[in-house]
């Protein structure tokens, strides 16, 4: 045992309070989320990946100037859809499970952080990562679109005029026609679709990975209920609208339908990307829609962590 | 009457073990206190209690009876938790962070910011001597490293309380020399500690006093002295005595009756002070040279 035993030293001060709730402590845990999403090869991978898509639907198709407009957004905004939904399964599947496997939980959690602090944090950041990754990937497909666009209109106008079977109004028909399906600020819509999808695929992954053993276990379960939650229309065609459906099915097809988030609700955005009118009732039924899921998903989510023993 | 850091009163800790109405008793009506300066060991062997127990007092789990208090607040309590400096066993930090940015992390997490930060974060990375290791990814650290690292996460709010978990697991002679040189630093700046560990040698190294856990429940406890002293027994070291003199003491103490020799001999060093001084020895040629 040390001499310092002989000395009595001065105790410490009690530390300063803490509050109960704090804004700044979710948002340490979001920004550290962010730096280690940023820092994770997965996600350089899947930028590049969807990179790649986008630009293999920039490939000449031998078609007319519209369609391929239309052609090349269906790829690039299915891509980037593709990215943001998978993107949030994978990142928020790993986080949790990680952070109990290497006992970074035990650090974080000793320290005055509430439990819902760390789910919002951990979630905040994936969805602040997923929506920039959202934004720079429509960046780059704006700029090709428009450059794309402008091309086509160009040669379409030299081609017509040059071509004397065409009157004016029969140009600036064809004209608009290629714009109708060129960059328009309605596009952005749909990426604020895909957004709003990958929010709830990320808040029913973060609640699943509260209670799963593995990281594996969560992804596949996720995109088990990413698929059928695209199928809630049909199933409640199928089961529930027919009058030979027993009781137990339509029982079961009900409680489905109520836990699992229809995905299919967020589609209205292929619409939007083939140039079709935006109905913005629709756009906010599903912003009010996504902050329900997200706040049913993380009390749940908070229901099993709370009592959660590590 | 000292403040308590630490108050556990009946504590019982029971687990479920898979579907089948089995239990276990992980710790079985545990009581002690840590008074408020002291440096507290918990030894028992792997699978006693001390890590459950540990967890108990930090919130991580609740008691299944009785109660755990830091500072006399409630061990779930978010206020208590303010208190505690944590080190887990073989402590893993996000590996994409760097020393200074994985302090940084913790600081704001306990609602630090700014210079006060800043300042905090240089005084810990001095006192854990990392300085130049401050910019490195916690992925090329060492275990010795990122356990000295671990030390300076659980100091960055100045807590009165620091619980450390096994501190020298996996660490070598040297490092480990250095985690004990910490821990006794922290008892002279006033710190509370509270370290459970299996290594006996190291708890009678720095503790005050010591609990003894077996089977989650507490077998001995007291200041190290009384636990460790055999009262019938001195001892005695001398320095460059002949062997006449050794024959007058021994003649002595025939003469007595009473008293006998037990042992007699050149007193040895131990393994770990030996390699520390030849290490400390290559080392200082090294600088040398």
């Amino acid at each position: 045992m040390s001499d310092s035993n002989a000395t009595t030293p001065t105790l410490r001060p009690p530390t300063a309070k803490v509050p109960l709730f704090s804004l700044g402590r979710v948002w340490t845990i979001a920004a550290s989320t962010v730096t280690q999403l940023v820092r994770m090869k997965t996600f350089y991978f899947l930028l590049a990946f969807a990179l790649v898509v986008v630009a293999v639907g920039n490939f000449n198709i031998p078609t007319t100037p519209a369609k391929e407009l239309s052609m090349i957004k269906k790829v690039s905004f299915g891509t980037m859809d593709l990215f943001a939904w998978l993107f949030a399964i994978v990142s928020t599947a790993l986080l949790i499970p990680r952070d109990l496997e290497d006992r970074t939980l035990y650090t974080i959690l000793s320290k005055p952080v509430r439990r819902i602090e760390y789910l919002v944090g951990k979630l905040g950041g994936v969805l602040f990562v997923v929506g920039v990754s959202l934004l720079a990937m429509y960046a780059i497909c704006a700029v090709m679109i428009y450059a794309r666009e402008t091309a086509f209109i160009g040669a379409e106008f030299e081609a017509m005029q040059a071509d004397s079977r065409y009157s004016q109004e029969e140009i600036a028909e064809q004209l608009t026609l290629i714009q109708k399906q060129g960059l328009r600020a309605e596009l952005g819509i749909a990426v604020l679709a895909s957004f709003l999808k990958a929010s709830v695929v990320a808040a029913v992954t973060i609640f699943l990975s509260t209670f799963a053993s593995s990281s594996l276990f969560t992804i596949i379960v996720s995109v088990l209920l990413f698929l059928i939650g695209h199928a809630h229309t049909m199933a409640t065609n199928f089961w529930l609208h027919q009058s030979d459906s027993n009781l137990f099915v339509q029982m079961l097809v009900k409680v489905i339908k109520i836990l699992i988030p229809n995905y299919q609700l967020f589609s209205f955005s292929e619409g939007v990307v083939q140039g079709e009118a935006i109905n913005y009732a629709v756009v906010s039924q599903m912003g009010m829609l996504t902050g329900g899921y997200l706040v049913v998903f993380l009390l749940l989510s908070l229901l099993v962590f709370v009592d959660k023993e590590f | 009457m000292s403040e308590l850091a630490v108050e556990v009163k009946n504590l019982t800790k029971v687990f479920a073990t898979g579907l089948s109405k089995d239990y276990v008793v992980a710790v079985d009506n545990l009581s002690f206190e840590v008074k408020a300066g002291e440096v507290y060991g918990l030894i028992g062997p792997n699978g006693s209690g001390k890590s459950t127990t540990m967890k108990v007092v930090l919130g991580l789990m609740a008691a299944s009876k009785g109660s755990a208090k830091v500072f006399g607040l409630d061990s779930g309590d978010i206020r208590a938790r303010n208190e505690i400096g944590f080190l887990p066993e073989n402590p893993y930090f996000y590996k994409h962070l760097s020393g200074a940015e994985t302090l940084k992390f913790y600081g704001k997490l306990c609602g630090i910011r700014g210079p006060e930060l800043k300042n905090r974060i240089a005084e810990l990375l001095e006192l854990v001597d990392l300085e130049d290791a401050a910019n490195r990814r916690l992925g090329g650290y060492s275990k010795g490293m990122l356990q000295r690292i671990g030390l300076a996460q659980t100091l960055i709010q100045n807590p009165r309380l620091v619980i450390l978990d096994e501190p020298t697991a996996g660490v070598d002679p040297v490092g480990s020399r250095q985690i004990r040189d910490l821990i006794m630093k922290l008892r002279d700046d006033g710190y509370t500690v509270f370290l459970c560990s299996h290594l006996l040698e190291q708890v009678q190294e720095v503790c005050d006093r010591v609990g003894i856990i077996f089977k989650g429940r507490m077998r001995r406890e007291g200041s190290l002295d009384e636990l460790i002293a055999i009262e019938d027994q001195t001892a005695m070291t001398l320095k460059g005595a002949s062997p006449e003199l050794m024959e007058k003491i021994n003649a002595l103490v025939a003469e007595d009756g009473k008293a006998q020799v037990l042992e007699q001999g050149h007193p040895r060093t131990t393994l770990e002070r030996l390699f520390i001084n030849i290490a400390g020895k290559r080392k200082e040629n090294a600088e040398d040279e």
